[in-house]
């Protein structure tokens, strides 16, 4: 309620609810304004940190947009809250967006665990929720209707390892993964995998966060003497698991974990141990997709550093939302998903398709390996920056 | 051969909890105060001597005798300021310490984000593995067992043999005692809050080599102490050494037989199981925790 | 002021000394009550015309004001500090979810079998962590909260690590009610505890719960149903966060930055307070929600410095502030109008039995490791007789105190009372049989007034009406009638001797044992003592004085004189002979002079 219908007279306040309602009624009256597109960003907490990449990819995204003229005409407009990494502050953060904001488009928030917790409100609103943070397969299952995911999903994580493993005469795989909704999809697809390639897995267990000691799960491996170990891992278990494996003296000829290695900081945490892990990746700057050679540029000179697969994700969550809304010329949720789930849009981490109930698995998954400090793309082989490195030694 | 190396496993690992736990086993025996910001100072110290370190490349054992000087200035003006007024407080002390020492946990936890951001972080130094026979021993979790194991032995001869370490021993068996035998209690608090300061961030330097470290793992790092401190008996510290070692072979045991889901939880069990079983913890010095509130 | 010199406030504070009500005040108090029923109940309702948002943000304040309230019950009234209650609100959430997922029960009565689960859980559990105090079951409650989270990650059924997700329904209405009936029920809980006898009991375990047995308080009964309750409103509030998100996991349900936040709330608004809670909660929810906005990286931290500040300066959080002017103070319990009349309850509950020794020790020893305290001592009681136990400080005179109460287990050797052995039976039930007992240092419940003191003793058991005539009685018999609504603790030592012996006389016992009841006194104040001490043989109480300097104050009272030297007894006798005994000049009296 303004201040003016507290204290106007009768006539004032009938004006007013005039002008109310044929603003709700008419969205044409509106069509000066920019189309606005909410989000949440953890711009605090634990996640802040790949969260930025997040948040500048969504804001160069929207930049570049604005620089080609918009969408329909209309500018557009970033609307954003700091979810601080916390799933519940993000679903009261989305409430606000949709129902006081009344954004017209909404991506999703980052990291899989807050977008488990945000997804439900698409549904429940039957809002098209674009998800470029959540990599998680869960969200994307039957009586989902309104959430697309927009990155690849993790079941596909470390795909290459096994066959690229297997072609170089490895025989058999030992299996970790973190107890996290993620990792833990991860670790049972590499597992199917192994099966279906007729490598015996020799050792496989989950393991929980925070957790000082990996000596002993080191030590079963060891054991267990695999010529592959894959870890589903975030940063900290993927330095802490390539440090055990060191300390109880065991290099296997393959060591791959998931999240982690592509971390700056993750050489100069393990030193010479690093070198050689292999790690998946759903983005690579020497890709040839449209656009990618711009995105860099741009990010590099808006932000001064080298953009991630984080960035790439939202930057196309960008790209997708616009080409669905360019096709049907409209905002109207039920139109731009309908239009979303039947056609693929070229974006710079690859095409877009969505899978059965949004799922993203038809993204492209690449690995990556690092070598004597740099990482270079080994994988698939057609892209491949270089020949793997093998065996991981291990010091 | 591997019931040996997961024995030595555990010996290390034990040692590398005796030093995170005698700091706070220090300040809960003089003060009986539990110091719940103990791993928000291990964490902090790791953190900043992960940014000594890539910074300046310098070897960051040089950051020890600083670290522990600078933290025993900190811990006397902390404990001047914020739980000298509390432990002083009569009936309420300790659930007003413990409210302090949480909140300053969220200080220092909230603080180190800030400065040096949420990501884990370790240093590459001491990795050096040794093969003998057979046997897998690492550098780092020899030093900081060693130093552990250094710090304990240590402290038994201080509070045992010298007359300002009985000076300590006697004001956290009986305050009113050692007053009146013309013991400066305040002084002594003040020092044994000091040292537990300086043992917590100088077993975070070190910690930084074992382990990857981040402003959340505090909690963790305060709980384990904690569970050591408590199995050993509080104030008691053979007890407390004694504790290490057996969680450190329970979770190499467990951890290799159950896998990781299960040594996870074997700390917390351990408390729990203790607690209720054997309260005055596996020492002898430790005080029962039934004893009345007065 | 130097730093030395600071003072920390108390942080449960009693009510203060309220002068009587006339008609008006209790009618504007009335007024008050109504207005503020009236405020409450608008605020309440008013997010039920706002946007999706506010009654979002309106849902989780009353969140976090429902989880406080809980949090209240056990570790404000009950002093029990909780690092743990998380543990309930998942394990509501999980009930909720599975019951929703896995059959056709609506959400809401999935909700009410959540909580009725968790106060099932929570009996279990309270009954094993409560045998902790202090800052082991602060602590072990976080690790139980830890090894739930990861058991709930291990168990497929409910999901596992990836989650449970429910049916996506839109209903923020029902669940707003749904969260506003919670807090109401975490309120009443809360008002329950703050007025009722039972909520006394549960402050006299919090103040001192060794003392609280003494009085005859089932302590660990009150703990255990005091933490059940205090898992009951976390339960339905996990339950209802759960349907509301559609989406549970690990991490969420067990989140221990939710058990920070009630923490926080709870003591800023003031630990142990009817309105505390909710004030708490409410001010930094929704300051915080602006503030935050500014600072948003120091947030937590700024939590901390808040907890550090308030502990420091005011312990008692906004409510102790405003209690400093008169406002939202606590009522003293129970406590009528003006003192009532103090005649001695007709009925004592107490039916003679047929056994004239009232007390029988036999043969009783008690080794504290190698040292012996009492070795092998044998003495009896009878009717109405005034005994009194001599011996210098060490001889054994609190070891024989606390054996016969219950506090210490003989080694060998047994205890009768009216002809019963007391093997099996805890301090408080023998209290509640008859045996009242002093302390050597007074223990007073120091959140409590006086009458409160008394009231908890002879609340024990008895209906509210038939407990104050037994507390006024009580108080008037030791002339402490003048200053009942006076905080305990400000009470002279002499006078807080007198009321500890009121709180003995509201049992009703059968016998008392004072423990250095008139040392440090002075003449007048022994001389009061005395005088309650002559009262006891009308009413037909017998009395053990245990003695160990003023023994002239107390030898012509004394029927028979027992002296003991380091736990054994070495004469028994009428006074005169018994200090006339060369034994005793030699190994007692002797030092003395």
């Amino acid at each position: 309620m303004g201040e003016g219908t507290l204290s106007g007279d009768k006539c004032g306040r009938w004006a007013a609810l005039v002008v109310a309602l044929s603003l709700l009624a008419a969205p044409a009256a509106q069509a000066e304004g920019p189309i606005v597109i909410g989000a949440s960003a953890s711009l605090t907490g634990a996640l802040a940190v790949d969260a930025a990449y997040h948040l500048h990819g969504l804001e160069l995204g929207i930049a570049e947009a604005n620089a080609h003229g918009g969408w329909l005409g209309r500018q557009l407009e970033l609307k954003y809250y700091d979810d601080k990494s916390d799933p519940g502050t993000a679903v009261r953060l989305y409430t606000r967006l949709i129902t006081e904001d009344k954004v017209d488009l909404t991506i999703g928030p980052y990291s899989s665990g807050v977008t488990q917790a945000v997804a439900p409100l698409a549904n429940k609103y039957q809002r098209l929720l674009i998800d470029p943070g959540a990599s998680l397969p869960d969200i994307f299952v039957e009586g989902n209707l309104w959430n697309i995911q927009g990155i690849a999903t993790s079941t596909g994580y470390l795909e290459g390892m096994l066959p690229l493993a297997q072609s170089h005469g490895a025989h058999n795989v030992a299996i970790l993964a973190l107890q996290s909704a993620y990792s833990l999809a991860c670790g049972k697809a590499r597992q199917a995998q192994a099966e279906k390639l007729g490598m015996p897995v020799v050792y496989n267990t989950t393991y929980a966060l925070p957790q000082p000691d990996f000596s002993s799960i080191a030590l079963a491996v060891k054991n267990a003497n695999p010529d592959v170990v894959v870890a589903c891992s975030y940063y900290p278990d993927a330095v802490g698991l390539a440090q055990a494996l060191q300390r109880v003296g065991f290099a296997p000829k393959f060591l791959a974990e998931t999240i982690g290695p592509a971390e700056a900081q993750f050489t100069s945490a393990l030193g010479p141990i690093a070198n050689r892990i292999i790690s998946n990746t759903t983005w690579w700057a020497s890709l040839k997709t449209p656009g990618n050679a711009e995105f860099i540029a741009a990010y590099k000179a808006k932000y001064h550093e080298d953009p991630d697969y984080h960035a790439a994700a939202t930057y196309s969550a960008i790209e997708v939302l616009g080409a669905a809304v360019a096709a049907t010329k409209s905002l109207d949720q039920t139109k731009l998903r309908d239009w979303l789930m039947e056609h693929p849009v070229e974006t710079v981490q690859g095409t877009f398709k969505a899978g059965p109930y949004g799922i993203g698995t038809q993204f492209k998954q690449y690995m990556f390996q690092i070598q004597d400090g740099g990482r270079k793309l080994v994988w698939p082989v057609a892209l491949a920056e270089g020949q793997p490195q093998i065996p991981y030694l291990g010091h | 051969m591997l019931l040996l190396q997961l024995v030595i496993n555990g010996i290390l690992l034990g040692g590398m909890y005796l030093l995170l736990a005698q700091g706070l086993n220090l300040v809960f025996g003089v003060m009986g105060v539990v110091n719940l910001a103990h791993g928000a100072i291990i964490t902090l110290a790791g953190l900043f001597t992960f940014w000594f370190a890539t910074t300046t490349h310098q070897n960051p054992l040089l950051l020890l005798p600083v670290v522990f000087a600078v933290m025993l200035a900190v811990g006397v003006v902390l404990q001047r300021v914020l739980i000298e007024p509390v432990v002083s407080a009569g009936r309420r002390a300790e659930l007003l310490s413990l409210m302090v020492t949480f909140g300053l946990s969220y200080v220092l936890v909230e603080s180190g984000l800030n400065l040096f951001g949420s990501q884990y972080v370790s240093l590459p130094d001491l990795q050096t593995t040794w093969s003998i026979g057979g046997l897998a021993i690492n550098e780092a979790l020899v030093a900081s067992g060693v130093l552990g194991a250094a710090i304990s032995g240590v402290l038994h001869i201080w509070l045992r043999r010298t007359a300002s370490g009985k000076a300590l021993m006697a004001t956290s068996q009986n305050q009113i005692g050692a007053l009146s035998c013309g013991i400066d209690v305040r002084r002594m608090r003040a020092i044994a809050f000091a040292i537990g300061a300086a043992l917590a961030a100088a077993s975070g330097v070190l910690l930084i080599l074992v382990i990857p470290l981040a402003a959340p793992t505090a909690d963790t790092l305060t709980i384990l102490a904690f569970v050591i401190v408590a199995l050993g008996g509080l104030g008691d510290y053979q007890g407390a050494a004694l504790a290490a070692l057996l969680l450190g072979l329970v979770q190499s045991f467990v951890g290799y037989y159950l896998g990781g889901d299960a040594e996870y939880v074997v700390p917390y069990l351990l408390l729990i199981v203790f607690m209720i079983l054997r309260p005055q913890g596996l020492g002898k010095a430790g005080r029962p925790i039934w004893s009345d509130k007065r | 002021m130097s730093l030395e010199e600071r003072h920390i406030d108390t942080v449960f504070q009693p009510p203060l000394a309220a002068a009587q009500e006339n008609a008006t005040a209790r009618r504007r108090r009335a007024l008050a009550t109504t207005a503020t029923a009236i405020v409450v109940a608008l605020a309440l309702a008013a997010p039920l015309f706002t946007s999706g948002y506010l009654l979002q943000l309106a849902t989780d304040v009353l969140t976090s004001i429902a989880l406080a309230y809980s949090w209240n019950l056990i570790s404000g009234y009950t002093g029990y500090l909780s690092f743990g209650q998380v543990a309930f609100f998942g394990i509501g959430a999980y009930a909720t979810a599975v019951l929703v997922v896995h059959t056709p029960i609506p959400w809401y009565v999935a909700i009410v079998l959540a909580a009725l689960l968790s106060v099932i859980c929570a009996t279990a559990l309270g009954t094993v962590m409560l045998r902790l105090r202090g800052i082991m079951f602060a602590l072990g409650m976080l690790g139980l909260a830890r090894i739930l989270g990861v058991l709930a990650q291990n168990i497929p059924f409910i999901g596992g690590a990836v989650g449970l997700t429910l049916p996506a329904q839109l209903t923020p209405i029902p669940v707003y009610l749904a969260m506003a009936a919670a807090t109401l029920v975490g309120f009443g809980l809360n008002l329950f505890f703050s007025r009722s006898q039972w909520g006394l009991a549960a402050m006299g375990v919090r103040d001192d719960e060794g003392a609280a047995a003494a009085l005859g308080v089932p302590t660990v009964r009150v703990k255990v149903v005091s933490f059940v309750l205090s898992a009951l409103v976390p339960a339905a509030v996990g339950g209802i966060v759960a349907w509301n998100r559609s989406f549970l996991d690990p991490p969420s349900a067990f989140d221990p930055t939710l058990d920070l936040q009630v923490v926080v709330f709870t003591l800023f608004g003031g630990i142990g307070t009817l309105w505390g809670p909710a004030l708490g909660g409410l001010v930094l929810m929704l300051v915080g929600e602006e503030l935050w906005a500014y600072v948003p990286d120091l947030q937590l931290a700024l939590y901390g410095l808040l907890v550090i500040a308030v502990v420091l300066t005011f312990p008692g959080g906004i409510v102790g502030v405003a209690n400093r002017f008169g406002w939202l103070r606590r009522r003293p319990i129970l406590a009528p109008a003006a003192f009532p009349a103090a005649e001695r309850p007709a009925a004592s509950t107490r039916t003679a039995a047929g056994s004239d020794a009232v007390l029988e020790v036999r043969d009783l020893t008690v080794r504290f490791g190698g040292v012996v305290a009492l070795d092998r001592i044998s003495l009896t009681v009878r009717r109405g007789e005034t005994v009194s136990i001599i011996g210098a400080n060490g001889a054994g005179k609190t070891t024989l105190f606390n054996a016969i109460t219950g506090f210490v287990p003989p080694t060998e050797g047994a205890v009768l009372f009216e002809g019963a052995a007391l093997a099996p039976i805890s301090a408080f039930e023998r209290a509640r049989l008859g045996i009242a007992r002093t302390f050597q240092i007074p223990r007073l419940m120091d959140s409590m007034t006086v009458w409160e003191n008394v009231l908890l003793a002879a609340g024990n058991g008895r209906r509210a009406a038939h407990a104050v005539d037994q507390a006024a009685w009580a108080l008037a018999t030791v002339g402490l009638e003048a200053m009942w609504l006076e905080p305990a603790e400000s009470l002279t030592p002499g006078r807080q001797r007198r009321l500890e012996l009121a709180r003995a006389l509201a049992l009703d016992p059968t016998l008392i044992l004072l423990d250095e009841v008139m040392a440090g006194m002075t003449r007048d104040e022994q001389e009061e003592i005395r005088a309650v001490l002559r009262r006891l043989k009308e009413f037909g109480i017998a009395a053990v004085a245990g003695v160990e300097h003023v023994i002239a104050a107390i030898a012509d009272l004394s029927d028979r004189m027992i002296v003991l030297d380091q736990g054994r007894k070495i004469a028994e006798g009428p006074p005169e002979a018994v200090l006339r005994d060369p034994a005793v000049i030699h190994s007692y009296l002797g030092e003395l002079q």
